[in-house]
């Protein structure tokens, strides 16, 4: 089956799993306010769930500490294909404010690289920017990943003319 | 205990019955965006000068100058930035201003990214770019200097200055 048929498959219950690579909490925090009442992320059939082997979508926060990196490349194996991964946070998207630390591993870009050489394949990234990311943020981005809403943002390269 | 069964339930469809509905429509309806909150930023290429201010101040280094070879690229990544503002408040010509754009959300970090390319001059004596050309100008605006002076590098300068200096003290160069 191809990705956009299996995505099809779960667009409607999209089950998630919060994994936390040794962030500050508030990414966390903001994920808890996007699943309550108020912002309400179970209008579109998002449920958390304890196990990674039960996770349609990864809400993946922090940096990549050192000391979690077994335990993250333990984690990506036992969710099952497609791999949907959503990078909330300036941390799990470019390093954020540790980009270039010893002890981190620099967001998700990098560790899609160390997933790589462990056999590991993500099937689908979406990069949700915030530092911490609003829970509406976190809401589009689900419904990015999900092919619900379109993107919004492109490159831009200005010149300036002098 | 049997009023408790019964009337518990009722207590507490009349609190939400009282309290209504609280949920945001948010991709269907707006935002709940309070007055202080900080977005992405957005730099005016009209009135930026390529000075490098923002890049210093920047904590994460989502701001970055890349020199090649006659032009400076002023690199943002909002994937790194924590959306401070510090820039916005060390631009010397206001050329940053923090927006409220929050969906940024997106597949490919490329798009992420922006770009603004300065045009570098060129130094008058020795001919190699070293300062863009929107910050002479801008900075000739502010405080108008010799136009020679201007127009020469640090290296050519400094050169230039000890030569006269050493005329002065009667040296044969």
């Amino acid at each position: 089956m191809k990705l956009e048929e299996k995505l099809k498959s779960i667009r409607r219950s999209p089950w998630v799993f919060h994994l936390n690579s040794g962030s500050c909490n508030a990414c966390d925090i903001e994920i808890l306010d996007a699943l309550t009442p108020y912002f309400d992320a179970e209008r579109f059939g998002v449920k958390l769930v304890a196990s990674p082997r039960h996770a349609d979508v990864v809400l993946f926060t922090g940096p990549v500490t050192r000391e979690t990196l077994p335990k993250i490349i333990k984690t990506f194996r036992a969710v099952p294909r497609p791999r949907i991964v959503a990078a909330i946070g300036s941390c799990a998207v470019g390093g954020g404010i540790w980009w270039d630390t010893y002890s981190t591993m620099g967001g998700f870009p990098k560790l899609q690289e160390i997933l790589k050489q462990h056999g590991i394949e993500i099937d689908r990234v979406v990069y949700v920017p915030g530092c911490p990311a609003r829970p509406e943020a976190i809401i589009y981005g689900l419904l990015l990943a999900l092919g619900y809403v379109k993107q919004k943002v492109s490159k831009v390269v200005r010149v300036v003319e002098s | 205990m049997q009023v408790d069964r019964i009337s518990s339930p009722l207590k507490l469809l009349t609190i939400a019955l009282k309290t209504g509905r609280v949920t945001k429509k948010y991709p269907f309806g707006p935002p709940l965006l309070t007055e202080s909150f900080r977005g992405a930023i957005s730099i005016d290429p009209a009135k930026c000068w390529g000075c490098g201010a923002c890049v210093l101040v920047c904590p994460p280094n989502a701001l970055t100058m890349r020199f090649e070879e006659e032009r400076a690229v002023l690199e943002y990544f909002k994937g790194r930035c924590i959306f401070c503002g510090m820039c916005a408040d060390v631009c010397p010509a206001s050329a940053i201003t923090v927006t409220k754009e929050f969906e940024l959300a997106a597949t490919n970090l490329e798009d992420l990214k922006e770009g603004v390319i300065h045009r570098l001059s060129t130094c008058a004596v020795c001919g190699k770019p070293f300062a863009p050309a929107a910050e002479l100008r801008d900075v000739m605006k502010m405080h108008p200097i010799a136009e020679e002076y201007a127009n020469i590098c640090p290296e050519c300068r400094k050169k230039r200055t000890a030569k006269a200096f050493g005329l002065s003290f009667g040296a044969n160069i």
